[in-house]
């Protein structure tokens, strides 16, 4: 059989074989290996135990668990909920308060845990109540934590972007540091659009009354602070020992999750029932995401070793078209993936196949990872499959509908169409602080 | 009826409880982490071992959860279209599908076997100051394996059952 044809067979099988249903890390590994029995017979199979025993010796992903377990003791803190009230004290008075509030916990919550389920979910039980007793439109206050959510992808430490950084083999440091001022870029997009539409349109996110905007003097404003100290701690040792190269990402995780053992210790949440939970649950996304890698180590070197790299990668680098549609090409063949499949199974499955090409063009795989993350962001909130807008419909009380939930993530949509564009026009906003790094 | 049903159980209790006791191993690895910096910064003296230690640690721990994670269905799927069935249909398909999954792990069963016992005849170490034996860290692949495949043929006999008589959880 011919290499083009043995591709296209292994493409469509996947596609077929995604929609059924079955977990996608035994999709790929059970499709590379039937495969790989028909072509090369029995003495091949070794290669799953090959596989396996590859991800089993990754040092780097040592700190998926990590980080997962930090995330997870910190939402069970108690620190998120203290976040808030301290939110509602300082934006409450201004219109389209608590929605600015929302993007700014967000903010600090993508940088301590990254899980866009939880900011998603957290935000839904604790803001949007609010914003629809305050007679915030539906339109704001469900955009609002929907497009704030989705941040934990970009702003690191985030696991995406280990997942990123191991399979395309460029520095989780780097990629981390990187994220940083994009994160923060769409973050304040979210925050202006909010601020001057509701300026504008005061109906959509009306500011208290007078008597409601006074409760609070200066004092009290400072005074509130305290609360956030202990995270915002947490945070910049965790990114300032990567940034100024004291620990490695898997080093900074651990320290990390020890502060966070001794944030929850302090907010006397560090109970029996809530460090089980976490164990637990960083077992079990854990297990999810490394046994994909399996599955999906063993579909690409099957992929690779049929030739099917190389034909993709004579095919793009043979358009006679400009290197920068190559790249949008590209771009928009990872977000059309992401409109159904798990973000972490197309990196697994794509970066392997596109940075040789990438590198090729002479573009920077950090720069090209950073415009990916963003693009997986957008995925996050695109209607109708995104999965922040399930997550929130999951939290969300009775009269808020999926239609409303659609309408609602339209302008951020457009918002992170936007950042996308302004960071591939200024590649220095990804790139500046990765590579003032040593 | 009741012989089988107490195997299924027993099966699902066994993953469990592996994953509740190996989950834990992430609390080692932070431990041993914080203890590699301690040492490094405070004392100077880095550890030949917690470097290759955790990587060797953390491989068992997310393989051995993996059987747990597929009896509670944390394994990610594509379920836009799948997530919309009725259990029984959606119970027909997994008769027709898991055939793949049982080949992928039969055969991380069969091979990884292989490669735990080449590593034991021939003493394999990590080529490393520190040198650990490598056998009981890949001898994981094959009981992993093994733990998984168990619960895949309780989730087929699962599925028989409801795909054949249409009525829920009685196994």
């Amino acid at each position: 059989m011919s290499i083009e044809i043995v591709a296209l067979i292994m493409f469509l099988s996947l596609v077929v074989l995604l929609f059924t249903g079955l977990p996608l890390a035994f999709v790929l590994g059970g499709l590379a290996l039937v495969l790989s029995y028909f072509l090369w017979g029995a003495n091949s199979m070794l290669l799953v135990a090959v596989q396996t025993w590859d991800v089993m010796n990754s040092y780097f992903l040592v700190a998926v668990p990590l980080y997962v377990f930090m995330a997870n003791i910190l939402q069970r803190s108690g620190i998120i909920e203290e976040m808030f009230e301290v939110m509602q004290i300082w934006f409450g008075p201004l219109r389209g308060g608590l929605a600015i509030g929302t993007i700014v916990i967000c903010t600090i919550m993508a940088a301590m845990t990254g899980i866009v389920g939880a900011a998603v979910a957290t935000m839904g039980i604790l803001s949007l109540p609010a914003m629809l007793n305050r007679k915030y439109d539906k339109r704001i206050a469900l955009g609002s934590i929907c497009a704030g959510g989705t941040l934990g992808i970009l702003i690191p430490p985030s696991v995406i972007t280990i997942v990123y950084a191991v399979t395309a083999g460029v520095s989780i440091g780097k990629m981390f540091i990187g994220g940083i001022l994009p994160g923060l870029l769409l973050s304040v997009l979210f925050i202006s659009y909010i601020a001057i539409r509701c300026w504008l349109q005061p109906e959509l996110g009306p500011a208290p009354s007078k008597d409601e905007r006074a409760k609070y003097s200066l004092a009290d404003k400072f005074f509130a602070l305290k609360k956030i100290i202990l995270p915002v701690l947490l945070i910049i040792g965790v990114l300032g020992s990567i940034y100024g190269g004291i620990a490695t990402p898997t080093e900074a995780a651990g320290i990390g999750s020890l502060g966070a053992i001794i944030c929850a210790a302090l907010h006397r949440t560090l109970n029996w029932k809530n460090l089980n939970e976490s164990v637990i649950e960083t077992g079990k996304i854990t297990a999810m995401i490394l046994w994909i890698t399996v599955g999906a180590r063993c579909f690409i070197s099957v992929f690779s070793a049929v030739g099917g790299d190389e034909l993709v990668r004579d095919f793009v680098t043979g358009l006679a078209v400009n290197r920068w549609i190559i790249m949008i090409i590209i771009q928009l063949i990872l977000v059309a993936l992401g409109l159904f499949l798990d973000e972490i199974g197309i990196i697994l499955l794509c970066v392997p196949i596109f940075i040789p090409i990438i590198t090729e063009l002479g573009f920077d795989p950090v720069w090209f990872g950073i415009l990916f993350l963003i693009n997986a962001q957008m995925d996050y909130i695109t209607p109708p499959f995104g999965y922040t807008l399930f997550y929130l419909k999951g939290v969300a009380p009775e009269g808020v509908t999926m239609g409303d939930i659609y309408r609602s993530v339209i302008p951020f949509v457009i918002i992170q169409a936007i950042g996308l564009a302004i960071c591939m026009i200024f590649p220095q906003i990804i790139l500046w602080l990765p590579n003032m790094m040593k | 009826m009741h012989l089988l049903k107490a195997c299924l159980h027993g099966i699902d209790r066994t993953n469990y409880w592996v994953a509740r006791l190996v989950s834990w191993a992430v609390i080692i690895l932070i431990a041993t982490t914080v203890y590699e910096v301690i040492m490094r910064y405070l004392f100077n003296a880095p550890t030949i071992w917690v470097f290759e230690f955790n990587y060797l640690l953390n491989g068992p721990y997310f393989l051995l959860i993996g059987a747990y994670a597929f009896a509670i269905n944390g394994h990610v799927n594509v379920d836009v279209f799948y997530g919309r069935l009725k259990p029984r249909a959606k119970a027909i398909i997994d008769l027709f599908t898991m055939p793949l999954f049982f080949f992928f792990i039969g055969m991380m069963l069969i091979y990884g076997g292989q490669f735990f016992l080449n590593a034991l005849t021939f003493k394999e170490q990590l080529s490393s100051a520190w040198a650990p034996p490598v056998y009981p860290v890949k001898m994981i692949i094959p009981i992993a394996a093994a733990l998984l495949l168990l619960q895949g043929i309780a989730r087929y006999i699962r599925c028989l059952h409801l795909a054949i008589t249409g009525r829920e959880g009685e196994l």
